[in-house]
């Protein structure tokens, strides 16, 4: 469970960026957010696993023992041992290039062990039966010893989830994961990405409002800074183009 | 060519200027005392020299194997311990993840090093050290740190940040960040960096070897300065072929780490 309270941010030129955002996700629950480019969405997620810190309000969640947390005003090491539980899929490719597929999945745990140990490579044998483990439940243990850098954008994206399954968090965020994969991959990534949110609450930020309706459980919808929608995934043509502005109707229109 | 080409303009762009131009060169010989005559004579001298070279000592070759190696070995533990040490200066001087105060006080150290050739390196270092080969590799990696502590500063400036930050996100400590995010994004550029420097110190472990560091190019500096021109031909064969070996090596390993991110 998280909860998001009233979180605002202004940029240092005075422009609100996020205005009063609140909403809470529970376990059981997928939900996608919506928006224009430059709505806030990213800014939201990133506010989440404390990369961004918010100018007031307040985001709770429960740390490794249990612990209600406010992530916006935890120290440095609390940080730390929240995101430890939080897993984060990357918008783009943005792995480890030079280490292979199952040193990436390890990484997860980064967190998780002693500084010397893993500067020595100190994964235990279970562990990397478990991250090669988590490679066979995005369907590609095949590829387990192959350098990240000859991978195709779909196998990267599988990685990452990958990386957070091993990460074995108590909540999943997802900026933009399908962003820059074609159809058939996108919705490989989803059908992935949704059966995690029986563990915990996944978060994620789409640009494919029909990718939301059909995978998501629910739909929060931002713009200028201010949740405009929160609700059923499935948006109707008029709630799309509150979303997205007037131009959607003009192309809309346009087509035959 | 018609008669208008020998307009002023012409005169003033060429004529002139030979014209000055020999007058100079006349003036400078007369001044330092030099005699095209001699000129021409010692440039027959000169090549009496070369004949007089030919052939090599060979007899002189197994005993400038462990002077070569010598200096093979000075390059490579400058060049090893510089990049590790000029892994540490990158760091601090790059932009993105150190504070401006350090940044620059660390670009501007690495600047004053770049403006002292590696022969005034060697030339105090000898005074503080004495003469040997501890000297030589100390001004080898103090030269290899001033330019790869540059270039590697730059290449940390244009690593992908979101590499970064997903390693963050998982929770990892600074350290960690520093080896998984960063280090691990500039390793195939480290290696390419090291090697090309690692030619150059071949070629500069030459010329401080006969200024005082040892290995080949000591032997060839006492080859000449004894008037022993068939070893020194053959400590000139032995330099050169070095040199020659190594750069074949290190464009073959450069190439391998462009092709493959890096060497495994």
């Amino acid at each position: 469970m998280i909860e998001v309270r009233n979180i605002s941010k202004r940029l240092p030129d005075g422009r609100k960026v996020l205005d009063n955002i609140s909403f809470s996700v529970g376990k059981g629950e997928f939900v996608g957010i919506l928006g224009a480019s430059g709505a806030g969405k990213t800014l939201t997620l990133r506010c989440l696993n404390g990369l961004l810190k918010p100018d007031s309000g307040a985001i709770l969640m429960k740390d490794a023992s249990g612990q209600v947390q406010d992530i916006c005003k935890v120290s440095r090491i609390r940080l730390r041992k929240l995101r430890q539980k939080i897993g984060v899929i990357f918008q783009g490719y943005h792995l480890v290039k030079r280490l292979t597929a199952l040193d990436n999945v390890l990484i997860g745990r980064l967190g998780q062990i002693s500084t010397f140990r893993s500067l020595f490579y100190g994964f235990t044998d279970e562990e990397a039966e478990m991250a090669s483990q988590a490679l066979e439940q995005v369907k590609i243990p095949q590829l387990a010893g192959t350098r990240v850098n000859s991978l195709s954008g779909g196998e990267m994206q599988r990685v990452a989830i990958a990386r957070a399954i091993f990460q074995s968090p108590n909540l999943l965020l997802a900026d933009e994961p399908i962003s820059n994969l074609d159809p058939s991959n996108a919705k490989v990534i989803m059908k992935l990405i949704r059966p995690l949110s029986e563990f915990m609450p996944v978060i994620g930020v789409f640009h494919q409002p029909e990718m939301t309706a059909r995978y998501c459980t629910r739909v929060i919808a931002i713009k200028e800074g201010r949740i405009i929608y929160d609700g059923d995934p499935k948006l109707s043509q008029d709630q799309l183009i509150d979303i997205y502005g007037e131009e959607l109707r003009q192309i809309e229109n346009a087509r035959p | 060519m018609n008669g208008r080409s020998f307009s002023g303009k012409r005169y003033r762009k060429w004529v002139m200027p030979v014209l000055l131009l020999a007058i100079l060169a006349e003036a400078a010989a007369l001044v330092c005392g030099v005699r095209l005559g001699s000129l021409g004579k010692s440039f027959i001298s000169g090549f009496s020299f070369l004949a007089g070279a030919i052939p090599p000592d060979w007899g002189a070759f197994p005993e400038l194997l462990r002077p070569a190696l010598e200096s093979v070995v000075i390059a490579l533990t400058g060049t090893l311990v510089g990049t590790l040490v000029s892994l540490l200066f990158g760091l601090a001087a790059a932009s993105n993840i150190s504070p401006a105060w350090l940044k620059q006080t660390t670009r501007l150290l690495l600047g004053m090093e770049r403006s002292l050739p590696e022969i005034v390196i060697l030339l105090f270092l000898v005074a503080a050290f004495g003469l040997g080969p501890f000297a030589g590799v100390l001004a080898l990696t103090i030269g290899c740190v001033g330019m790869l502590g540059k270039l590697i500063g730059d290449a940390i400036e244009e690593i992908d940040p979101v590499t970064v930050e997903s390693i963050q996100a998982v929770g990892a400590g600074k350290l960690q960040v520093m080896v998984f995010g960063i280090v691990q994004q500039i390793i195939p550029s480290v290696i390419s960096f090291a090697l090309f420097r690692f030619e150059l110190s071949i070629r500069l472990s030459i010329v401080l070897g006969a200024v005082g560091a040892g290995g080949i190019g000591l032997e060839l500096y006492r080859s000449f300065y004894l008037l022993d021109y068939h070893r020194a031909c053959s400590a000139l064969i032995v330099t050169l072929v070095m040199v020659l070996a190594t750069e074949r090596l290190s464009a073959f390993l450069r190439k391998k780490v462009r092709k493959e991110g890096a060497l495994r």
